[in-house]
């Protein structure tokens, strides 16, 4: 007899598990809050990026005026790549990064502890790998926070774009560039939303179990900036950010290799303990 | 017929749609089940009976693959109750006291279900209506399964067990909670599909479980403490009961129950009556008659004697012989 393809199984876990974060209260209001949230504070920040090019004073650019700011931010390299995008925008990317793993926490805390908690679980560990139904989960987890980050991204173009002085090309390749950074930050804070997630067969448990992994690995990222183990920073998902805006393709790719990473491992570990327990 | 003798594995293999051998499970220092090995033969309904805290549920679990073994294995069609790839298809289960997801409908849910199962779109569009209308729940299909009566979520539970025809039906508990009508129809679903597949129910309710099996297993402690055909674990095959009138005592005058006369029926190896209750008790040898024979020939003698009768029963009854076996 054929096997099944797992990535049937996978696919058809994260349609159904895309379906179940939308339709539910919990994924609905997020969505709007995100979006409408996103929406009201890029009106402010449109306006005051539009202010502040027009305040220019004659013979001194955009680029000119943002760059020492972006420069002390992200280094030299970076700084001046992306000295020249509205500031609106990076602001929602900032918000995003920021933001996400808030999102995420809220988003994802019961995707697989709530269905373990009522046992709807078994009705797919008896047709479905219990590694498909973890990656499943997982990839419905990210593209649910993708859906609405997009969404909030999107309005906040449309604002930047009527509001802003920018050309609209402009706006939309920064935009598009900004949301790409947060795909991959995004994919490794739902790894380890759904590891940590899937280890508590409560929702509540699974959420504050979440917050403190979250808030663990910032604390990595303030202790590498304090001691003399750099090295910790590469665990807390944000750090990336910096690498995957470089003009650099081997930095991003660095960036990239190291989210992938995170995502690749927390969601693999979640995986392994999920086929060995009892549900 | 199953021959199903704890602990040694029994039943043969080559015949067996699930097994069990030296299976344990402990949760902590609690052993749910322990040792136990069965075997229950392809296209036989199969009971597993037993008190709360019996291991019933928990070698379900096991043969569902919610639950790792501890010791032992068990093997659903051959394999490993975990292996999904060769079972996806084949082994159907209705658990117990699972949820069904609230935000789909229960159309999405079936065929999720069925795609799940390997079948393509439009073939798993098909087998969960087929599988929603055995269940009279046709107008079902676009109701939230949140929004659902329990008695609606399990025959919904039900349909997705049974959803492309697998060869093994696990049923955990399939009648508990529901009112009398529901349950009666459950029943009949059950016995509609009897036959062409092999059926296992874990059930409290032990007049179903009579009703519905062809063999059965009493658990007790996480141990098997009886296993064989229902014939022989109810003695239905060995003895024949006759509930009298209150009152009827042994005698010869009318009225009166005929001890002797009974036993003198050809084949009849013992006779008791049992006064208190009253019934009268006949056992007989069932390699020369059967127990239909024998009901014949006591109530003519009983009748003529114009003994009161109430009622007849073929053996003790599984709630009897589990009341004997764990008290």
């Amino acid at each position: 007899m054929r096997a099944m393809s797992p990535l049937v199984e996978i696919r058809l876990v994260t349609v159904r598990e895309l379906r179940r974060s939308f339709r539910s209260f919990k994924g609905v209001l997020l969505g709007i809050i995100a979006i409408a949230g996103g929406a009201g504070v890029s009106m402010l920040l449109a306006w005051i990026d539009r202010a502040k090019r027009e305040s220019l004073p004659p013979g001194i650019d955009i680029e000119a005026a943002q760059e020492p700011f972006f420069t002390a931010s992200y280094g030299e390299e970076t700084g001046k790549a992306i000295a020249a995008c509205p500031y609106a925008l990076w602001t929602i990317l900032v918000a995003t990064l920021w933001l996400g793993p808030l999102l995420i926490s809220l988003l994802d805390y019961d995707t697989v502890s709530g269905e373990v908690q009522h046992r709807s679980v078994r009705f797919w560990t008896v047709r479905t790998r219990r590694s498909s139904y973890i990656l499943g989960k997982a990839l419905g987890a990210w593209f649910s926070v993708l859906a609405v980050t997009l969404g909030m991204n999107v309005i906040v173009w449309g604002v930047t774009i009527g509001v802003g002085k920018v050309p609209p090309a402009q706006v939309l390749a920064w935009g598009a560039r900004f949301f790409a950074v947060t795909m991959p930050i995004s994919a490794a804070w739902c790894g380890v939303a759904v590891l940590v997630g899937s280890l508590f067969r409560t929702p509540m448990l699974s959420l504050l179990a979440i917050s403190a992994a979250f808030s663990g690995l910032w604390i990595l990222r303030v202790v590498a900036g304090l001691s003399d183990w750099p090295w910790l920073a590469y665990a807390y998902p944000n750090f990336y950010d910096s690498l995957l805006l470089s003009p650099r393709p081997s930095t991003v790719a660095l960036g990239l290799l190291g989210t992938g990473a995170i995502a690749a491992l927390t969601t693999g570990a979640g995986a392994s303990l999920f086929r060995m327990r009892d549900v | 017929m199953a021959s199903l003798r704890s602990p040694s594995p029994g039943g043969s293999v080559e015949d067996a749609a699930l097994r069990t051998v030296h299976l344990t499970k402990r949760f902590g220092q609690k052993i749910a089940v322990d040792d136990v090995s069965l075997t229950v033969p392809a296209g036989a309904v199969f009971g597993l009976v037993g008190p709360n805290g019996a291991g019933k549920t928990t070698t379900f679990s096991i043969l569902a693959g919610y639950l790792h073994p501890s010791g032992g294995r068990a093997e659903v069609l051959g394999f490993a109750p975990t292996a999904v790839d060769e079972l996806r298809a084949r082994l159907g289960v209705l658990p117990q006291d699972a949820l069904l997801p609230a935000q789909d409908t229960v159309g999405e849910f079936l065929v999720h279900m069925a795609e799940l199962q390997d079948l393509p779109h439009p073939k798993a569009l098909a087998a969960a209506r087929e599988s929603l209308d055995d269940v009279a729940g046709r107008d079902w299909w676009n109701q939230r399964c949140g929004s659902l009566s329990h008695g609606m979520a399990k025959r919904v539970a039900l349909a997705q067990a049974f959803l492309g025809e697998p060869e093994v039906v696990l049923l955990d508990e399939p009648t508990a909670g529901l009112d009398p009508r529901v349950a009666f129809e459950v029943r009949q679903l059950v016995k509609a599909k009897k036959g062409r597949r092999t059926i296992v129910i874990s059930s409290h309710n032990l007049t179903e479980l009579e009703e519905t099996c062809d063999y059965a297993a009493i658990l007790d402690r996480g141990k098997i403490v009886a296993s064989g055909s229902m014939a022989e674990l109810t003695a239905a095959n060995q003895e024949v009961r006759i509930q009298l009138a209150a009152g009827t005592r042994r005698g010869t005058t009318p009225g009166e129950v005929p001890v002797s006369r009974v036993r003198d029926i050809p084949h009849v190896t013992t006779v008791d009556l049992q006064e208190e209750q009253p019934e009268l008790v006949v056992g007989f040898d069932r390699s020369q008659t059967d127990a239909e024979a024998i009901i014949g020939k006591v109530l003519t003698v009983l009748l003529q004697n114009e003994v009161r009768i109430s009622g007849v029963t073929k053996g003790r009854g599984l709630e009897q012989r589990l009341i004997d076996l764990v008290g």
